[in-house]
């Protein structure tokens, strides 16, 4: 079977831009975020175990700009074959991180499991099966397009290339740059009414751990999950660990 | 969504503008038109390049179906595109997989070569370690006018390579070059865009390398399907 050459008078390209195009709005929220997250002294950790040369695209793009006088700004490339161990050591809360790969990607989805518990904004640039849709902060996902098509002809060049376009659109609005004001208060309904993820720290004696939970170290009680694991992922709730989520990595 | 020319009359405004809402309707309808346009320019350059394509594209099968190697090269955004079209071609997402190495992977050999001997020749160097006539060395420059690029395409065509050049703009020292073999250009001034299409050439003259290499395979070949 010969398969047919790419170019026609009628052909079209192996990407379906109309699929691109129902990210637009996704990766304007996105920009915002990043831009905001940067004002606020973020570094921006870029991950793809499958594609490493986007992973290092993407970061060159924020670190060296193609356009002479944007701003450089602090953006690395992550390529370790314990990437969680990396990340977790390196990352500060209130970075970002951009994960770009398909939904099938274990290494991925288990840093997107614990950003929230990291303190991490999380961005997510995939193609193919959609993961679920809370497994990022800005999911920038085309549907119907194979992840490798995706990846080999230029769909996700096109995606971080308008990311960091758009990114430094929005400085040029830095009265927009403040983050909007968030919930501080101790007790606060909105939080306290769903459970948070968190990664185990370290396990104590008396049936609590140490996890860090938003990028902070907090005491839980574990009485109900029985005895937990560094690295595990537990829902808590009210200070109480309801639910194992992940074994330890 | 750039700055109105009268706002240096009210300096105050961009830093006390509070709605996001407008500019994240900005945002997105920016992101929309770029996309458009990279699709025009994509399309438009596959069309100016389609029978160029087909040549290369022959010509690279023979050498590989004859044992040839692929080197690749560039800098910065367009070392990762290097990269990546030469993880393209070893693993392929169809056809068969073919020889194809970045130059700009090893980076003791990379610091090594410009550190000692310049920045200028740390392509040309391993191509004068590596490259044997029959190879082809592909070459990717979005001004067209990179020093080492430029540089390592005299080396691989002194040693009897195929050379390749992928450039934007109107091609800088790429076009008209004796040292270029084939040179696509992306015909436009945004980085960006002209990488975009870039890519779509690569994944193109990809897929018609490996439709050559099926037309020469024998009815029981490996090769099997094409994905």
């Amino acid at each position: 079977m010969v398969p047919n050459p790419v170019v026609s008078a009628e052909r079209e390209l192996p990407i379906d831009f109309s699929a691109l195009e129902s990210v637009s709005d996704n990766l304007a929220a996105a920009a915002l975020a990043l831009a905001r997250r940067f004002a606020a002294g973020a570094t921006m950790w870029c991950v793809s175990p499958s594609w490493p040369a986007h992973g290092r695209h993407v970061a060159v793009e924020f670190v060296h700009p193609v356009i002479m006088g944007k701003r450089a700004l602090p953006a690395i490339f992550v390529d370790d074959d314990d990437l969680l161990a990396s990340l977790r050591l390196l990352a500060r809360p209130g970075d970002i991180v951009v994960a770009l790969g398909p939904a099938s990607d274990e290494t991925i989805a288990s840093l997107l499991r614990r950003t929230d518990a990291w303190g991490l904004t999380s961005v997510c640039i995939g193609a193919g099966p959609h993961p679920p849709t809370s497994s990022a902060d800005h999911l920038l996902w085309v549907d119907g397009v194979d992840s490798d098509i995706a990846g080999s002809s230029g769909g996700y060049v096109l995606l971080y290339h308008l990311l960091w376009e758009l990114v430094h659109v929005v400085f040029e609005h830095p009265g927009l740059l403040a983050e909007p004001a968030a919930c501080t208060d101790e007790v606060c309904i909105t939080c306290s009414d769903e459970g948070r993820v968190v990664e185990v720290v370290s396990v104590l004696e008396d049936d609590t751990a140490v996890v860090l939970a938003g990028g902070k170290a907090e005491t839980i009680d574990t009485t109900l999950v029985g005895r937990p694991g560094p690295g595990d992922l537990l829902l808590v709730h009210a200070g109480t660990a309801i639910s194992s989520l992940e074994g330890r990595v | 969504m750039t700055a109105e020319p009268t706002n240096f009359l009210y300096p105050f405004i961009d830093s006390e503008e509070r709605d996001s809402e407008s500019l994240l309707v900005d945002l997105a309808a920016s992101a929309r038109a770029k996309m458009a346009q990279s699709r025009r320019l994509q399309l438009a350059t596959l069309k100016e390049w389609e029978p160029v394509i087909a040549a290369l594209g022959a010509d690279m099968a023979s050498r590989f179906a004859a044992g040839g190697r692929l080197y690749t090269f560039g800098n910065g955004g367009s070392a990762t595109d290097a990269e990546m079209t030469a993880q393209m071609f070893r693993h392929p997402i169809g056809g068969r997989p073919l020889p194809a190495w970045p130059l700009v992977d090893d980076r003791a050999v990379l610091t090594a070569l410009a550190n000692d001997v310049g920045f200028e020749l740390v392509f040309s160097r391993q191509l004068i370690a590596h490259a044997r006539s029959g190879d082809m060395a592909m070459g990717l420059s979005t001004s067209g006018n990179s020093e080492n690029v430029m540089k390592a395409f005299a080396e691989a065509k002194h040693r009897g390579l195929l050379t390749i050049g992928l450039a934007g703009y109107a091609g800088g020292a790429m076009a008209n070059n004796d040292t270029v073999d084939f040179c696509l250009v992306v015909h436009s001034d945004s980085v960006h865009r002209i990488q975009e299409s870039q890519d779509a050439l690569v994944f193109e003259l990809w897929s018609v390398v490996q439709r050559n290499l099926m037309a020469q395979s024998t009815p029981n070949g490996r090769e099997g399907s094409f994905q």
